[in-house]
């Protein structure tokens, strides 16, 4: 009996946390987001909520592959805005996975740098705005390091035994090494891949890690004294320490674009338009560049940055080094010969 | 009568639909897949093909294979060179201390394995706990390479699947009966005979079981792999998450998956020809 009684009560709450869970959320206005992981702060995310009442509901993922794989094995309408780069923009319209967007519903569409809209994978940014840019780079730890580096094949000096950490993208790293070799990064001549793989493996020796999660704490923490990783990533660890020295090889670095897009189908909207519209604003952008010092797309906000942003060629990338530099094109099936290659090497 | 077989049912049917919905379904999907064309954006054409199959046999992805296997067998063979010394050690104990000693072996999955990973790389690092202290006593004069290399592989796998050796290594110890471990010492065995006459002959299923634990998982801990091998080192688990992941070749990688059940259901399959009970494996 005293059994039966427990279990009652048990039963019993269990109903009411489901009643109670249920009701709160009812009138509430929701945006689901899928962002990349540390890219913005938790505090614009609370700030965007008090002001519009808006429940932001915000999932991560940390690969333009994991980000079409989660927006395309879900449901139609499970997420409202998405923040792919740009092959990946490509791919998605391609597949019709993106919504048009509307710009008259962001006001302050127009802080955005002119320069960086009307890129090749939507020309028109019928579907995509631009959010940051990113570079690699190459970081030196100069309480170590002494000797010259100015180009890829430097990283191959003997005297860098596991002292060299890269990010661990496959589509990057090959890159790096058909750069070093003079050349197009997104190749699919086999020959020119097989020579990048036998220029990787004479790397090899040099890589202390592969690491795309927090490449700068090992520089932070002199686990390794060279790094070639995204710029934002070194201008944090520059902060740490102030005798780390920027390069961008002469062979060139990859770029990255990150946007706005709605995926299709998104049930929010409108609410959507909003967030777009606060990151877009002078202020909100500034703080968002000041936690993650990627490139800076926005006029507006680009007057209210301090001259330690500017004058850091790691956060504010100078103009010919993205003159110079290469997107990561979409190749369709010949992703299978970068991940063989891949495979290869580790 | 009919009363109790009617409760009987309720309590198995739970049991029966996880099963279905959470193992063999998602095993009969990835079979299906494993049959198709990707389209190279994550998606399937559902034409039938052998070739996610053919492509496995080339030598780059049978070094993979061989490379997960041996971390996998030298990650098995450490875990039951250390666990058999302490189970044997734990089985002389009072039961109540018994008891206490089991309960802090399975103390660590109360956190993540993830964090607990990281815990290791403050201690690993060149900058970390142990190179500092060595370092500071004059053991060393140069700090370590205690990771991003095999050893710290090892060390990341040993220190997270161990306790799966030792559980039913525990269980297969306990039920040895003392008076022939008796009986052995009296008739003048040394320890080291006693322990290959008597011990292991009993604990062969615990053994078996305990590696199978191990062996398996360890050919896909991917993040151990990433996280203290500084993802130099490619084994299974990295290979298929890259192909749902960066090369969006999902059939590829249901392939590899199959691939590593028919292995790991050949080793059970070993097992039994060898004269081993299914039921040992599962109620030890």
């Amino acid at each position: 009996m005293r059994k039966i009684g427990k279990g009652l009560i048990f039963i019993g709450c269990m109903v009411l946390i489901l009643f109670l869970s249920g009701c709160s959320r009812k009138e509430e206005k929701v945006l689901n987001v899928l962002n990349w992981s540390s890219y913005i702060p938790d505090s614009v995310i609370r700030d965007f909520e008090k002001e519009t009442g808006i429940q932001v509901n915000y999932s991560t993922y940390s690969s333009n592959e994991e980000c079409l794989a989660k927006v395309s094995s879900a449901k139609e309408g499970t997420y409202d805005l998405i923040f792919p780069s740009d092959y990946m923009i490509e791919i998605m319209i391609s597949r019709g996975m993106l919504e048009k967007l509307d710009t008259t519903q962001l006001s302050n569409v127009g802080n955005l740098d002119s320069l960086y809209l009307h890129q090749s994978f939507d020309s028109q940014n019928q579907y995509s705005l631009p959010f940051v840019m990113a570079s690699t780079v190459i970081a030196v730890n100069r309480d170590h390091i002494k000797d010259d580096i100015d180009s890829y094949q430097d990283l191959l000096n003997n005297d860098y035994v596991n002292n060299i950490t890269l990010i661990d993208d496959q589509r990057i790293i090959i890159g790096m090494a058909l750069l070093a070799n003079g050349y197009d990064m997104n190749t699919v001549n086999e020959k020119e891949l097989e020579v990048a793989k036998d220029w990787l493996l004479q790397l090899k020796p040099n890589i202390k890690a592969f690491d795309s999660d927090s490449p700068k704490n090992f520089l932070i923490t002199e686990e390794a004294d060279i790094a070639v990783l995204w710029n934002a990533e070194a201008a944090l660890a520059y902060q740490e320490n102030k005798n780390i020295e920027f390069i961008y090889p002469k062979e060139g670095s990859a770029l990255s674009m990150d946007n706005f897009a709605i995926p299709k189908g998104a049930r929010h909207m409108n609410e959507a338009y909003q967030f777009i519209d606060y990151i877009l604003r002078a202020d909100v952008m500034k703080e968002i560049i000041e936690s993650y010092p990627y490139k800076n797309v926005n006029q507006a906000t680009q007057a209210l940055l301090d001259p330690d942003y500017l004058y850091n060629i790691a956060s504010n990338i100078p103009s010919d080094i993205i003159e110079d530099g290469v997107y990561v094109k979409n190749i369709g099936e010949s992703v299978k010969l970068y991940d063989k290659l891949w495979a290869e090497i580790k | 009568m009919k009363n109790k077989k009617l409760w009987k049912y309720f309590f198995i049917i739970p049991v029966i639909i996880y099963v279905i919905l959470l193992i063999a379904l998602p095993l009969i999907y990835i079979l299906i897949i494993s049959f198709f064309q990707s389209d190279y954006y994550g998606g399937m054409i559902s034409t039938f093909t052998l070739q996610n199959y053919i492509d496995i046999f080339d030598q780059v992805y049978i070094n993979v294979f061989l490379k997960s296997i041996f971390v996998a067998g030298v990650t098995t063979l450490i875990c039951i060179l250390i666990s058999y010394p302490f189970v044997l050690a734990i089985s002389h104990k009072k039961p109540a201390t018994q008891k206490i000693l089991m309960t802090l072996v399975m103390v660590p999955f109360l956190t993540n394995s993830l964090i607990r990973m990281y815990g290791w790389l403050v201690l690993l690092r060149k900058s970390g706990v142990i190179n500092q202290v060595l370092l500071g006593v004059g053991v060393i004069q140069e700090p370590l390479s205690l990771m991003y290399n095999m050893f710290g592989i090892l060390i990341g796998m040993v220190y997270t699947l161990l306790p799966f050796m030792v559980l039913p290594l525990y269980s297969s110890v306990s039920t040895v009966d003392p008076q022939l471990l008796e009986a052995a010492n009296d008739l003048g065995a040394s320890k080291i005979k006693t322990f290959f006459k008597i011990i292991l002959p009993q604990t062969l299923p615990g053994l078996f079981n305990g590696s199978l634990m191990v062996f398996t998982p360890a050919l896909g801990y991917f993040f151990i792999v990433d996280i203290l091998g500084g993802g130099k080192i490619m084994i299974l688990g990295n290979l298929i998450k890259n192909q749902f992941l960066t090369a969006r070749n999902w059939p590829f990688g249901a392939a590899i998956s199959i691939v590593l059940v028919l292995i790991t259901s050949l080793v059970i399959f070993a097992y039994r020809k060898l004269g081993g009970k299914m039921e040992d494996l599962g109620g030890a």
